[in-house]
């Protein structure tokens, strides 16, 4: 506690100072902006998560939720997927949901599905995606399809190969089951913001400092070449960390780009970026994100490349 | 990291947030639209922090040792965020740190856009402008006086009118921009980089084209220098 008074005295203190040296330092000050925007976007969307997660925490219980969903796990892995749909966000805030889910293992699969289909296929990002491609509803229909896909593999994948070790962050459980609904709400609430937004903190860094060093020629220099197009923008999706809200309008604007490497950035994007698997990091344990978020990336791009071919008829 | 500490943290975020809701700085970083969700974040999180913060002084106090974490020093890194958007407050982004790229589409679909407001020349703002130049089935803008406010961007072959657009938030901030020409053009150019003009003039037919990357072309008849507005970004 003294620690945190002697920070906010410093700080207080040297604010004149610093906001002189970020304004008079061009690349800091965006790379702060930039910073700033990425984590004042992604606060309301993860309060709302951490929200969602501690009444998940209050009310649903690890084997009410598994008497929830189908006894076949493929079945459960499904559902979850297109169960994504209701909760319309950005994706910081399915993180937390889908650790609380996740629980100790039990419907793990269905949960990762969820986490990856929840900010790729709710109502808003589709709509997002359509007003920013007017007249071409078939990359609509090819983003929905293709997230999905990959979210429902990924649950199939770790329904198969996942182990339970990897995941070796522990939730805070309540000790006292006498506690109260409210203090397992707050408590739970309480935990979950403190550990994703310390991810985030990280994640949203990332990301400011890779937008300030990345050269301004990538976008011109890929134009041409598919294959590079489609691993540049899957690697690019990954750097920006973009909000799934806005991603489709700064796809759209990316206009000597073919709509094939265009698809792979949106389907990229919601399920694998810096900032999300710093969070995974956090909410799961590093040696969960160091698997999921390099498996996670192969198959986005892969199933976005091959829905792509198909629903766009072909790589114009 | 004591459990006092870690609910003064999410006590301060929560005022940060609130802190740039009354300030109005949280312009620089994200869309107006994000106001009531920005406040009702901020109420969640400071409810959360002064019930976590009142239970523990009821029960009894520094006995709470669960939730023992891997890296519990990470948490201090929300002190970042409070600093940087209550102490430091970062300016909002220029022509700098936009991505270059033009706000249209190749080659987009024409549909017709709604007139522009009566009057003799009505405040557009760039954008819009470079949407309607490039895609405007009804050309709204052929032969009609209008006024633009933005910054002057300096380039090799002349100045330009500039406007930073961001769909959500900082992260995704694109530059829209116009080219200057005709009679008032000089006075313009002879302004500094980044200075924050209004412009009358009108839209020269058929300059957004794909050999132009769909940048636009206004003749301008007058220029004004402008103050700079406390909301820089246009959406």
């Amino acid at each position: 506690m003294e620690v945190l008074l002697a920070s906010l005295i410093a700080l207080a203190l040297t604010a004149g100072a610093m906001s002189a040296f970020v304004a008079g330092h061009a690349d800091v000050s965006v790379a702060a902006t930039v910073f700033c925007g990425v984590f004042v976007q992604a606060l309301p969307f993860l309060v709302l998560g951490v929200v969602i997660s501690g009444l998940i925490a209050a009310f649903v219980s690890a084997d009410r939720l598994a008497r929830w969903l189908p006894r076949r796990p493929a079945v459960a892995v499904a559902v979850a997927g297109v169960g994504g749909a209701a909760l319309p966000g950005c994706e910081c805030g399915s993180v937390p949901v889908a650790r609380r889910l996740f629980g100790d293992g039990v419907s793990g699969a269905a949960a990762l599905t969820f986490m990856l289909s929840a900010p790729a296929i709710n109502p808003v990002v589709l709509v997002a995606t359509a007003v920013a491609f007017p007249g071409q509803p078939a990359m609509v229909l090819a983003r929905c399809m293709a997230s999905l896909i990959t979210a429902i593999t990924m649950g199939l994948l770790w329904q198969r190969w996942g182990r339970a070790e990897w995941v070796n962050r522990r939730l805070t459980t309540p000790h006292a089951t006498d506690a109260s609904r409210w203090t397992v709400f707050t408590e739970a609430a309480r935990h979950d913001f403190l550990q994703a937004a310390s991810y985030l903190v990280l994640g949203a860094a990332a990301a400011a400092l890779l937008r300030v060093a990345l050269p301004p020629w990538v976008f011109q220099h890929i134009a041409g070449h598919l294959i590079l197009g489609v691993l540049t923008m899957a690697l690019l999706a990954v750097v920006l960390a973009l909000c799934s809200e806005a991603d489709a309008f700064v796809a759209a604007s990316l206009t000597m780009l073919p709509l094939l490497p265009r698809l792979v950035f949106l389907v990229v994007g919601p399920a694998v970026d810096i900032k999300l698997s710093a969070m995974q990091a956090g909410m799961f344990g590093r040696p969960f994100a160091i698997r999921f978020g390099p498996a996670t990336f192969v198959v986005a791009t892969v199933v976005a490349t091959v829905v792509g071919v198909v629903v766009l008829g072909g790589v114009r | 990291m004591s459990r006092g500490t870690q609910n003064t943290l999410v006590l301060l975020v929560g005022l940060s947030a609130l802190v740039m809701v009354i300030k109005g700085t949280y312009l620089h970083f994200v869309k107006p639209s994000l106001l009531p969700w920005l406040i009702a974040a901020a109420v969640v999180l400071i409810a959360l922090a002064v019930a976590s913060i009142v239970r523990d002084l009821r029960d009894a106090p520094g006995s709470d040792e669960h939730g023992h974490r891997h890296r519990p020093w990470l948490v201090w890194l929300l002190l970042v965020p409070i600093a940087l958007t209550t102490f430091v407050v970062p300016p909002p982004l220029g022509a700098l740190g936009a991505a270059p790229e033009a706000v249209a589409v190749t080659a987009p679909p024409k549909r017709a856009f709604p007139p522009l407001p009566a009057g003799r020349a009505p405040t557009v703002s760039i954008p819009d402008v470079v949407m309607r130049a490039a895609a405007d089935s009804t050309n709204s803008l052929d032969r009609r006086l209008i006024t633009l406010a933005g910054f002057t961007v300096k380039h090799s072959e002349g100045t330009d009118l500039g406007r930073v657009v961001i769909v959500c938030c900082a992260a995704d901030a694109q530059l829209a921009r116009i080219h200057l020409s005709g009679a008032a053009a000089a006075e313009a150019a002879g302004y500094p980089e980044d200075t924050w003009l209004q412009v009358e003039g009108t839209v020269v037919a058929g300059t957004s084209t794909e050999s132009t990357n769909f940048v636009p072309t206004i003749a301008v008849s007058r220029v004004t220098r402008i103050d700079k507005p406390a909301n820089t970004y246009a959406y």
